[in-house]
């Protein structure tokens, strides 16, 4: 085949081959400073422990927040945790935006022949293992006090890893939406510090101890709400049915939509008005 | 034969946001209308490059060079005119225009900072799509070429400087690609790297038959290197033709410097005749002057300085390439 | 005077970036924000003690803004750029001693971040929300002793946390790591009263307490400045090993050159 045939599939398969190499060259470049491996592992893990702490801390004192006992916030900490994760390790530089718009890296991204959002996301990924193991060990800890207590079944394992993914990309399309204002103006730190690290440790608590106009907000402005609240309505306390889980993933397909969308739209820009 | 760069009537203008004047609620009213100013940086470039040239392509800072390139490469999208790189439109196109780029950039690396240079060999032929078994083959041939062996397996941001260059380039060969742009290929390079990664552009133009651009500030490189000369100057082309042209169209004057066996009696002028020779120092037996060679071969330069006097030593010195493109910016 | 010029720098430097950091201010708000729906959410059916609902969301709201003075200072003081940059060895050659030039250089941090951070949050929580006021002047000016003597402490905790990058590349985790423990333990969330026994006796050993726990309730009126003697003595015992520190730094340098 000439080299300069390349279909469509040929470059789904390389794009797939590519991030098993980005990962596997991760974490064998990682693994060489061992001490520094663990060292950063360990304290990754024992900063997002304590974060959880914090909350857990009050709910050992008091009992349960708004009807939520500390097994059921410990769901929704650890799935959104869990999200984050996967979005972060896939997506690092996506969030990282801002500097290639300032030093003009973003040009040697459309040199490739991918897509440039590809091309971005391929920059830099880093398993996040700290916060993965963090992740994990809450949802062990929530789900099996939750099953013990007989409020939920082994089908809820499979439920919450498709609420685990379904946040992942819910804040995934968050962050490309707010990467991609950065088209317009810069400088979005500022920004990302509302959309994403704000509303993100929202969520990371039950949504019904806010005041209706936030719980609005988080739900229809910046939908974190169905990473893992919404969902977690129908899997842990059966508030909701079935057609919860099916809306949530709507939602962050529909977000994933408009966020490449409006990426395109983005990138249009750059490529007219330079950086 | 179709040129394989072929660049015609290119503009590309950019619209600056006008400060807004001075005066109360000055933010305000920025933020209410602004005025905007449209900045022309390239105004109708054309030119065409064949397969296998080795093109210079110089200008000021600020002259549009940077614009141009990137309109070649997909970008930036042109206000108007066209761009084809091997028949296809980089605007349109720019996935597969990408195929048949190599891109190498002086001033930053387009490797994985952390990994070896293995694996950013490895993950870029994967983005390729280019199979393991020629991955394997092109990895090995590039490390032969550019003497890569030694550091495959260091983290680039562990390289020295010259060696970074080297793998960058290997990378941007990888792909196998016809046409590679060259962005400050020896900026910050000691003496010996310089001398090695131009004898490597040197023999990828002449023996693998790449179509090199080059863009620098180091004229030796485009002496060194490049068979001809494209200047762009505040957006418009003031150059475009082989690098001996360029030095007689500029016509600077060689100069020669004759030491004399013993004090020369020089004429009080010189009469019509020697107008394409003139003296232009006189320092007891040391005399300097100036011809242009187009006028004046050296040997009868030489015959009437020899009218002086006996000529004891002759030192004969080409104008800087640097000063000759001075004279175009 | 050195303080002062290194100080002045500092908030010079940050000047230019306020209105990015007032739009920060924006952010850093909510966040108290979403602490103080927690507390509102317990006390819905519960009582909250000696705080009570309106209590514990006027100690919510002080311990957000006292962050900007006592916990958000630079990473380590700088000190792991000046060690990846091999600025280090000259600065500990100084005729000034390091550790009094980088609390100078903080200062400045810390009182442009005081009047572009503590101030705006403050006064849009004292507007928005039912906060308490202090009436009394000693309460206030106790406040500020306290808040100083937290600032000062926190300088001298990133002072050995930058300097460990004398020994590890990955000293930036420990100030992370000083965060999390310091949200935990310095009752930054919860009255240390409440939290459970052991993590309490922990936390009543450290420092920590100092930091938050101490000024806002000395705000709150439910301390008296006597506490601030555990400030005192804690400043004075963290200085010492600052300075212990350095004399370490310096022999590590001098023998293996940074």
């Amino acid at each position: 085949m000439s080299k300069l045939q390349a279909t469509n599939g040929n470059d789904r398969n390389g794009s797939l081959r590519m991030y098993g190499l980005l990962f596997r060259a991760s974490v064998r470049s990682r693994m060489q400073y061992r001490f520094n491996f663990w060292f950063s592992t360990l304290m990754s893990a024992m900063i997002a422990i304590v974060e959880f702490l914090m909350l857990a801390v009050i709910l050992i004192k008091f009992g349960h927040i708004k009807g939520w006992t500390i097994a059921e916030a410990g769901w929704l900490y650890g799935v959104l945790t869990l999200s984050k994760a996967m979005y972060r390790t896939v997506a690092s530089d996506v969030h990282n935006i801002e500097s290639y718009l300032v030093s003009g890296d973003l040009d040697a991204l459309l040199l490739r022949p991918l897509p440039v959002l590809l091309a971005l996301m391929s920059r830099n990924v880093s398993i996040r293992f700290g916060e993965v193991i963090q992740g994990i060990g809450i949802l062990a800890f929530s789900m099996s006090a939750l099953m013990q207590e007989g409020r939920i079944g082994w089908l809820s394992v499979p439920l919450t890893l498709f609420v685990v993914l379904c946040g992942a990309v819910l804040l995934f399309s968050i962050g490309l939406l707010t990467a991609t204002a950065g088209f317009w103006l810069t400088r979005i730190g500022e920004l990302q510090n509302i959309t994403e690290d704000a509303a993100r440790t929202a969520a990371q608590y039950p949504l019904s101890i806010y005041p209706r106009w936030l719980r609005g907000l988080l739900i229809g402005v910046i939908p974190v709400g169905f990473a893992n609240f919404m969902p977690g309505l129908f899997v842990l306390r059966g508030e909701a049915g079935w057609w919860m889980l099916s809306l949530s993933a709507v939602v962050s397909a529909v977000l994933l939509a408009l966020a490449l969308v409006v990426w395109k739209v983005g990138i249009s820009r750059y490529q007219s008005t330079g950086s | 034969m179709n040129p394989i760069i072929a660049v015609h009537d290119l503009h590309k203008s950019f619209r600056a946001p006008l400060p807004a004047p001075e005066g109360p609620f000055r933010g305000l009213r920025t933020l209410m209308s602004r005025q905007y100013t449209s900045k022309e940086a390239v105004c109708g470039v054309s030119f065409a490059v064949k397969p296998g040239e080795f093109v210079g392509y110089i200008g000021p800072n600020g002259a549009g060079k940077s614009t141009t390139i990137k309109m070649l490469a997909g970008i930036l999208h042109p206000s108007s005119g066209e761009v084809r790189i091997d028949g296809l439109n980089p605007h349109r196109e720019r996935r597969r225009v990408a195929r048949r780029l190599g891109v190498l950039f002086g001033q930053r690396t387009q490797l994985w900072w952390d990994l070896p240079v293995r694996d950013s060999y490895d993950i870029l032929a994967a983005m390729y799509g280019m199979d393991p078994v020629r991955q394997a083959a092109r990895v090995s041939e590039l490390a032969d070429l550019l003497q890569l062996g030694e550091f495959m397996d260091t983290p680039v941001r562990k390289l020295s400087l010259g060696q970074r260059m080297r793998a960058d380039l290997a990378a941007a060969l990888l792909h196998d690609p016809d046409i590679l742009f060259l962005d400050e290929p020896t900026i910050g390079l000691d003496v010996v790297a310089k001398r090695s990664i131009r004898d490597y552009l040197r023999s990828i133009n002449a023996e693998l038959g790449k179509t090199l651009l080059l863009t620098t500030h180091d004229m030796d490189d485009i002496e060194q290197l490049c068979s001809r000369v494209i200047v762009i100057n505040r957006g418009t082309l003031g150059f475009d033709g082989s690098t001996s042209e360029l030095r007689r169209r500029i016509g600077l004057p060689t100069i020669i410097r004759v030491t004399y066996r013993h004090t020369p009696s020089l004429p009080s002028h010189m009469d019509v005749d020697d107008a394409a020779l003139r003296l232009t120092a006189v320092e007891g037996r040391a005399v300097t002057a100036e011809c242009n060679r187009d006028e004046l071969s050296a040997m009868e330069a030489l015959r009437m300085l020899e009218r002086f006097g006996d000529i004891e030593d002759v030192h004969m010195e080409e104008p800087h390439f640097e000063d000759v493109i001075h004279t175009l910016y | 005077m050195l303080f002062y010029v290194l100080a002045r720098k500092t908030y010079a430097r940050n000047l230019q970036y306020r209105g990015a950091h007032m739009l920060h201010n924006l952010a850093s708000a909510l966040f108290g924000f979403i602490y103080m729906s927690i507390w509102t959410a317990i006390a819905a059916d519960q009582t909250l003690g000696e705080y009570g609902a309106a209590g514990i969301v006027s100690y919510v709201a002080f311990n957000q803004c006292s962050l900007w003075v006592a916990a958000f200072l630079n990473h380590g003081l700088g000190i792991e750029q000046l060690v990846r940059t091999g600025g280090i060895a000259l600065e500990l050659m100084r005729p000034a001693h390091l550790f009094y030039q980088l609390m100078c250089k903080e200062w400045g941090q810390i009182a442009y971040q005081f009047v572009y951070k503590f101030v705006p949050i403050y006064a849009l929580y004292a507007i928005v929300l039912p906060m308490h006021i202090p009436s009394s002047l000693l309460v206030w000016t106790s406040t500020a002793l306290a808040l100083m003597l937290a600032a000062y402490m926190s300088i001298c905790l990133n002072y050995l946390i930058g300097a460990a990058a004398l020994w590890t590349t990955e000293s930036r985790w420990l100030y992370w790591a000083n965060y999390a423990l310091s949200m935990l333990l310095s009752g930054f969330l919860i009255p240390i009263e409440w939290l459970p026994k052991p993590l309490e006796a922990i936390a009543r050993y450290s420092f920590y307490p100092f930091l938050h726990y101490v000024p806002t309730r000395i705000y709150l009126g439910m301390e008296s400045a006597a506490t601030l003697v555990g400030s005192l003595l804690w400043a004075a015992a963290l200085t010492a090993v600052c300075l212990g520190v350095t004399g370490i730094m310096r022999r590590k340098v001098e023998v293996q050159g940074g």
